[in-house]
C-alpha cells in the first residue's frame, strides 16, 4: 500500500517509517507538518495519509490538513494518530468524513499486523476507532443516555461496543463466536431499545449513529 | 480601589498567569518528551517482533506484553497530564474540556463558545474538579453553565454542595473573581471572573 505521513515528533516518525516498510508498504512521503504533506500529496498519489493530530499548524494541525486532503483527494484514506484518545477529537474526525477514516492511539499501532489491519480497513472504506475510546463511550456515555443503555442485555452491550469500533456484522460474529444472523437480531434489538433508525446495510452511518447517540453531539467548533 | 490594592491585585493576577502558563508548558513537555519516546519505543518493539525468527517460542508474546505495559504507562502519564493542565483545555477551551470530563463523571455541561486566557480557564476547570471531588459518590448530576458576558466568565454550578463556597472563593479570588452560594445544602454556586 502507498502511505504518506506527517508527524512533528522525529522519533515517532522514523519508527513509523521503519515499521511501515517492514510491513511491506511503500512510504511515499514523510513530513513534520500538515502543510508540507498537502503540497507533497498534490503530485504523489497515496492510498492512506497518516496524520498526527497535535502538530503544526498549531494547535491541532492534523484536522485542517485532513480537511484539505479530503477535499483534494476524496478517495484517499485518513488515519489520525494521537497520544490521547478523546471523544472531542473523535467527533471532529467524524465531521471530516465517515468513510475511509480512522483514529487510533500511537502506541497501539506498534505491530505489523495491527498497523496493516488498520490501514487496510481504512483503504477499504471502513471507519476504524481506537477500541479503548469506543469502549469508554459505550461504558460511560453522556449522563442523559445512561438510563437507555441500562435496558441493553450484556450480550447487546458487547455487540454495541464492537459496532462502535467500526466492526462489520461478520467481524462481530467471528469475535463473539456466534452466527452473523444472531448479530443482526441483536443489532435490531439495540437500535429499537435506543430509538435509532435501523439500516443494517449502512455500516458507517450505523457507527456514526451509535457514537453520536452515546456522546450527545457537542459543538466542536 | 486605592493605588496599593490596585497594584496588589495586578501583581496577584500576573503571578496567576505565570503559574498557569507554567502548568501548560509542563503538560506540553510531557507530551513532546516522555509520551513521544514511549510511542516511538512501542514502534521499535513492533519492529523487533517482525525481525525475530518465528520459531523462537514466547518472544512475540513477550514483546506484545511489553507493548501493553507501554500503553498502560502512557495512560498513567495522560492522567498526570490531565491533573497538571488538560491538553484539551489548552487546545479547545473550557467547554470541550468539560464535555470530555462529562464522559467519565456525573456532569452535565452547557457551554457557550469562546475562549478565556489560560489562567481563567485553568482556575475554572479545577474549581469544577474540586466541587465534583467533594460530592459523595453516586449523587445527582452536577449542572455546569458557562457563558461569556460583558464582564468576563460567568459560571453557574447547580446541584453542588454549597459548603464548598469557601474553597471555590479561595481559588477564584486569585484571578480577581468572586463566588456566591445559594440556599440549601445542595444548591447553586455562582462564579464570576473578570476578563479583558
Amino acid at each position: 500500500m502507498r502511505v504518506a505521513l506527517a508527524d512533528d515528533g522525529a522519533l515517532f516518525r522514523d519508527g513509523l517509517v521503519m515499521l511501515l516498510e517492514a510491513a511491506g508498504h511503500e512510504v511515499v512521503g514523510c513530513t513534520a507538518d500538515g502543510d508540507t504533506l498537502v503540497e507533497l500529496l498534490a503530485t504523489e498519489p497515496a492510498d492512506v495519509a497518516v496524520l498526527d493530530i497535535r502538530m503544526p499548524p498549531e494547535p491541532d494541525g492534523g484536522l485542517p490538513t485532513a480537511e484539505r486532503l479530503r477535499a483534494d483527494h476524496p478517495e484517499m484514506g485518513l488515519l489520525f494518530l494521537s497520544h490521547y484518545a478523546e471523544a472531542h477529537y473523535l467527533m471532529r474526525v467524524l465531521h471530516i468524513g465517515t468513510e475511509a477514516i480512522g483514529y487510533r492511539l500511537k502506541e497501539k499501532v506498534g505491530s505489523v499486523e495491527v498497523l496493516s489491519d488498520t490501514l487496510t480497513r481504512i483503504r477499504d472504506g471502513e471507519i476504524v476507532i481506537e477500541p479503548v475510546l469506543a469502549q469508554r463511550l459505550v461504558e460511560r456515555p453522556a449522563s442523559s443516555r445512561r438510563d437507555m443503555l441500562a435496558t441493553l442485555s450484556e450480550r447487546e452491550m458487547d455487540v454495541l461496543r464492537l459496532m462502535s469500533e467500526g466492526r462489520s456484522n461478520a467481524g462481530i460474529a467471528s469475535l463473539l463466536f456466534v452466527a452473523a444472523k444472531s448479530i443482526e437480531k441483536h443489532i435490531s434489538s439495540i437500535f429499537m431499545k435506543l430509538g435509532l433508525p435501523s439500516d443494517a446495510a449502512e455500516q458507517h452511518r450505523r457507527v456514526l449513529a451509535v457514537l453520536t447517540f452515546l456522546r450527545t453531539v457537542q459543538d466542536s467548533g | 480601589m486605592t493605588l496599593d490594592t490596585y497594584n496588589a491585585a495586578h501583581s496577584a493576577r500576573r503571578r496567576a498567569d505565570e503559574h498557569w502558563s507554567r502548568r501548560r508548558d509542563l503538560e506540553r513537555q510531557l507530551h513532546d518528551g516522555a509520551a513521544l519516546r514511549i510511542a516511538a519505543l512501542a514502534l521499535r518493539l513492533g519492529l523487533l517482533a517482525q525481525k525475530a525468527p518465528h520459531d523462537i517460542g514466547d518472544l512475540p508474546h513477550d514483546i506484545e506484553e511489553l507493548q501493553n505495559q507501554l500503553h498502560l504507562i502512557q495512560q498513567e502519564l495522560r492522567a498526570v497530564a490531565d491533573r497538571i493542565y488538560p491538553p484539551l483545555l489548552h487546545e479547545a477551551g473550557l467547554g470541550p474540556a468539560l464535555c470530555e470530563l462529562a464522559s467519565s463523571t456525573p456532569l452535565r455541561v452547557d457551554a457557550g463558545g469562546g475562549r478565556f486566557d489560560p489562567a481563567v480557564e485553568g482556575v475554572a476547570y479545577f474549581v469544577i474538579l474540586g466541587v465534583l471531588a467533594a460530592l459523595p459518590p453516586a449523587t445527582r448530576t452536577v449542572d455546569v453553565v458557562i457563558r461569556r458576558d460583558a464582564d468576563g466568565l460567568a459560571l453557574n454550578l447547580g446541584n453542588v454542595d454549597t459548603g464548598q463556597i469557601g474553597a471555590v472563593r479561595d481559588r477564584v479570588q486569585w484571578v480577581g473573581g468572586a463566588a456566591e452560594a445559594g440556599d440549601g445544602l445542595i444548591g447553586t454556586i455562582k462564579v464570576r471572573i473578570p476578563c479583558e
